[in-house]
């Protein structure tokens, strides 16, 4: 069971990362829906463990590979997916896993007939050029820095609240962990279609189990509500920094998005 | 210490191509299963930690990784820093340390807050080898960091 979840951990990663590796607007939209369905299936394999009484963890065991063409990232979307029906037993949970999965292959497959969509991958060439805006090197060093930190920690905050949310009984923070684990999905979405936009699209580094197996939720609130302090402080700073009005008003936007969430994790601390 | 012995140094100076790569790729991230040294490094203000994982072959270091949940100035020190002491002696270690505090003196307070959380993760897994080699039964041993900055052998933790 475990090792479904780190297989599910990591194939959630890869629809992921090939939605922001590609720049053609409707498969990584598509892609994009797909990666959340990954994720639930990686929530329900987590609760599956739980019911079974055992355990799992964030370890993973994954390389982004550096792809030139759509085609090439499709392609090794379809053999990580095809590795991990294998691991998918005969049960209801399972079923429903692999007729998502079987699904997906199938829209990949269809895009590999139509060579219209076998473009450049520009996602990982670093040459941090944002073609459409005329940013100083200056702007674009403090806004790489901001990319590397934030999506680590949109990533961070996801699999943390996960985690706890999994394991909860009480209805409101469930559905604190809940809002929590959106609202991140959409930062880390952001941040990371915009590093691909610079060519310095990376995974975030993996979680070790000190950051995510929490001991003392109250203590754990309050750390959290200090880092979504410092979080609205950093996109003030890159909002100020960064001499582009619509780039400064999407970290605005995310300025005040952060001070909601602290509002949203006091709500755990009642 | 000279511009000359501090040329071989490496560390984050702006962002050049070497520390986006340590950013996009840091080296020796994670975790070894076969460490025989494993120390942690925790800031209690911030909650920031390093845990650093060295095996040790008599004085040689043969393998080093570290994870952490702190900023990227941590991670990039963190990379290059495993990959200078890797099959090096603790003498090549222990001056590796001196010669990039040396050079940290050029940059930010927050970037040698950063280097001590990993340095000190470093030192605190060597503790931890001297601790079961004399007996203890000592899984990790940690570093409480004083202040977000100096850092101070305060305890022993036996998990």
């Amino acid at each position: 069971m475990n090792n479904l979840f780190k297989k599910k951990h990591e194939l959630w990663l890869h629809v992921n990362y090939a939605s922001f590796a590609i720049n053609d607007e409707e498969i990584k939209a598509r892609l994009y829906d797909f990666a959340q369905i990954e994720f639930r299936h990686m929530k329900w394999v987590a609760q599956a463990t739980l019911e079974a009484g055992l355990d799992y963890n964030y370890d993973r065991d994954i390389m982004l590979y550096k792809r030139e063409t759509v085609f090439e990232v499709i392609e090794a979307l379809i053999v990580e997916i095809r590795s991990t029906i294998e691991l998918y037993k005969d049960n209801v949970l399972n079923e429903r896993l692999r007729t998502d999965d079987i699904y997906l292959i199938e829209y990949l497959s269809e895009l590999l007939k139509d060579n219209y969509n076998n473009k450049e991958i520009t996602a990982f060439n670093m040459r941090r050029k944002w073609l459409d805006k005329n940013l100083a090197q200056d702007q674009i060093d403090a806004l790489t820095l901001f990319l590397f930190e934030e999506s680590y920690k949109e990533y961070e905050l996801i699999l943390v609240y996960a985690f706890m949310q999994v394991r909860t009984k009480d209805i409101t923070q469930f559905d604190v962990f809940e809002d929590l684990i959106d609202e991140s999905h959409f930062h880390l979405k952001s941040f990371s279609n915009m590093m691909a936009k610079l060519g310095i699209l990376a995974l975030p580094r993996e979680l070790h189990e000190m950051t995510y197996v929490i001991k003392d939720l109250e203590q754990f609130v309050k750390d959290g509500i200090a880092e979504e302090e410092a979080a609205k402080e950093m996109c003030k700073e890159l909002s100020d920094a960064i001499k582009d009005e619509d780039l400064s008003r999407f970290f605005d936007f995310i300025n005040y998005q952060e001070s909601y969430h602290i509002e949203l994790m006091q709500k755990l601390l009642k | 210490m000279t511009p000359e012995e501090l040329k071989d140094v490496k560390m984050p100076d702006g962002m050049n191509a070497e520390t986006l790569s340590h950013l996009m790729q840091p080296r020796n991230y994670g975790k070894l299963d076969d460490a025989n040294g494993v120390g942690v490094a925790l800031d209690e203000k911030t909650k920031e930690y390093v845990i650093f994982y060295t095996v040790l072959d008599g004085d040689t270091i043969k393998a080093a990784k570290y994870a952490t949940n702190g900023c990227q100035d941590t991670v990039v020190i963190g990379s290059m820093f495993t990959d200078m002491i890797t099959d090096n002696n603790l003498e090549y270690a222990n001056g590796a340390i001196k010669r990039m505090n040396d050079k940290l003196g050029e940059m930010s307070q927050q970037q040698q807050v950063c280097a001590d959380l990993v340095f000190s993760s470093f030192e605190a897994s060597l503790k931890n080898f001297q601790n079961v080699q004399n007996g203890a039964d000592e899984e990790l041993h940690v570093f409480k960091m004083k202040e977000s900055c100096e850092a101070t052998n305060m305890e022993t933790t036996n998990e």
